[in-house]
């Protein structure tokens, strides 16, 4: 007689063990017994039971998510038409600003003597006008790097050393960027994305240029401001409604502009 | 309530918004509840309770008119709720175990120490579960969990997580002998 597979067992004890597989039990006792085990364990596996939420959850989520949605009909509208035209342009600034970087590189490339570092003393009165720098930061990346921030800062010890340094290190850092998804916001004209970049630029500053140093009070201070505003839950609202078309998310600015 | 659930998806997309709250209050606690056996945190429940609404919310115009709205936003709930696991792997493995050993993949409990009567009165053997549960994949997680407490058949485990149904039940095979070679020591205090 051919005996089960423990995945047969397991099968036959989440299907309730058909007439078939009842039979096989009944007449081998080597099938019975690793059944019987098996059944024991499984009824055994009593996880911990989820914790009860009182009637009002269900309205405490509809408030939380409630003001980061749009009305559809506008939303429709929105993103299927300025939207569209919106995701257009952000994409053709992207490629503007490939090209521009592309087309820089091979004049610079074909006309070497007006480079202030390779040109000779003699021709640096024919040295164009120093170019302005072009940065370019990508709004998705820009998002996923404040959130994963946020969560580190919410759950900072706020007396280890250790952690509150990288945070600094690292919303110094976001800070730059921040400005310039700020200025691009207000092009854009999104309230809700200039809104959000405020608020991060208001925690950011916090905890980068705190005169004398980021101290305890200070990140109990920002993890509450923070709380308070929903900013974590904001960020993810807009990191989920950027679309996945990278040439979509780009914004930019040039270095004097910061 | 599925009719009901369809008349409110038509007002949201005709420009009501307010109406999406109602499937929001009305299927809260499913969500949380799948969010958190997948999860086993409270607050990532909670975030993932949210998160699911919101992509429901904004995929609301390819929902489909024949299936449940519950059903739909369910198997929403339950991508998020992997995405977070699996986002939060490194964390998990801080908790089930300091030093893993890939070899022999035991749960190492924090006071290997104590006796079975302490375990037993202390009830540290449901932690004991929990624990073993922690230290399954992403996938073998979500999956056990929808066979084991959800009572989803393999068809549905698939579609909730994206992957054939041979492939749902393979995970929960795997599952389930993980979970009784972890738990072979509990077997001794019966």
């Amino acid at each position: 007689m051919k005996h089960l597979s423990e995945e047969e067992l397991i099968e036959q004890y989440y299907s309730r063990g058909a007439a078939g597989f009842k039979r096989h039990i009944e007449a081998c006792p080597e099938c019975a017994e690793a059944y019987a085990a098996l059944q024991t364990d499984l009824d055994e596996m009593k996880f911990a039971a989820p914790p009860v939420r009182d009637p009002a959850y269900g309205e405490r989520v509809w408030q939380s998510i409630a003001p980061s949605l749009p009305v559809y009909e506008a939303r429709k509208w929105s993103w299927m038409g300025i939207g569209q035209w919106r995701g257009l342009s952000y994409a053709a600034f992207a490629l503007l600003i490939l090209g521009a970087f592309f087309a820089g590189r091979l004049w610079e490339h074909r006309q070497p003597w007006t480079t202030a570092k390779s040109s000779p003393p003699q021709a640096q009165e024919h040295v164009a006008p120093p170019q302005q720098r072009i940065v370019v930061v990508v709004l998705s990346d820009h998002l996923d790097r404040s959130e994963r921030l946020l969560v580190e800062l919410k759950h900072a010890d706020a007396g280890s050393e250790e952690m509150v340094s990288p945070l600094r290190d690292e919303a110094r850092s976001l800070l730059v960027a921040n400005r310039i998804c700020q200025q691009n916001a207000a092009k854009i004209d999104d309230p809700a994305l200039a809104t959000a970049l405020d608020r991060l630029d208001h925690l950011l500053d916090g905890l980068a240029n705190q005169p004398g140093g980021v101290n305890s009070a200070t990140i109990t201070r920002l993890q509450e401001e923070m709380n308070a505003d929903g900013l974590l839950f904001q960020v993810r609202v807009l990191r989920s409604r950027i679309p996945e078309d990278q040439a979509a998310k780009a914004v930019r600015s040039k270095e004097g502009e910061i | 309530m599925g009719k009901n659930d369809h008349e409110t998806i038509k007002a949201v997309l005709a420009g009501d918004k307010e109406a999406y709250g109602a499937l929001v209050m009305r299927h809260s606690h499913s969500l949380f509840r799948v969010a958190f056996r997948i999860t086993g945190n409270e607050f990532d429940a909670e975030d993932v309770v949210q998160e699911a609404f919101l992509r429901g919310y904004q995929k609301l115009e390819s929902f489909e008119s024949r299936s449940k709205f519950g059903t739909w936003i369910y198997r929403i709930a339950v991508r998020c709720a992997l995405d977070r696991i699996g986002g939060n792997k490194a964390d998990d493995s801080s908790r089930v175990a300091e030093e893993p050993d890939p070899e022999q993949e035991e749960v190492r409990v924090a006071d290997e120490a104590a006796g079975p009567d302490r375990l037993l009165l202390s009830g540290e053997i449901g932690a004991l579960r929990d624990l073993a549960l922690r230290s399954l994949t992403a996938t073998e997680r979500a999956a056990f969990v929808l066979r084991h407490m959800e009572d989803c058949t393999g068809e549905e485990i698939g579609a909730a997580l994206g992957i054939p149904p041979n492939a749902a039940k393979q995970a929960v095979f795997r599952a389930v002998k993980k979970l009784r070679s972890r738990l072979a020591p509990l077997r001794a205090m019966r």
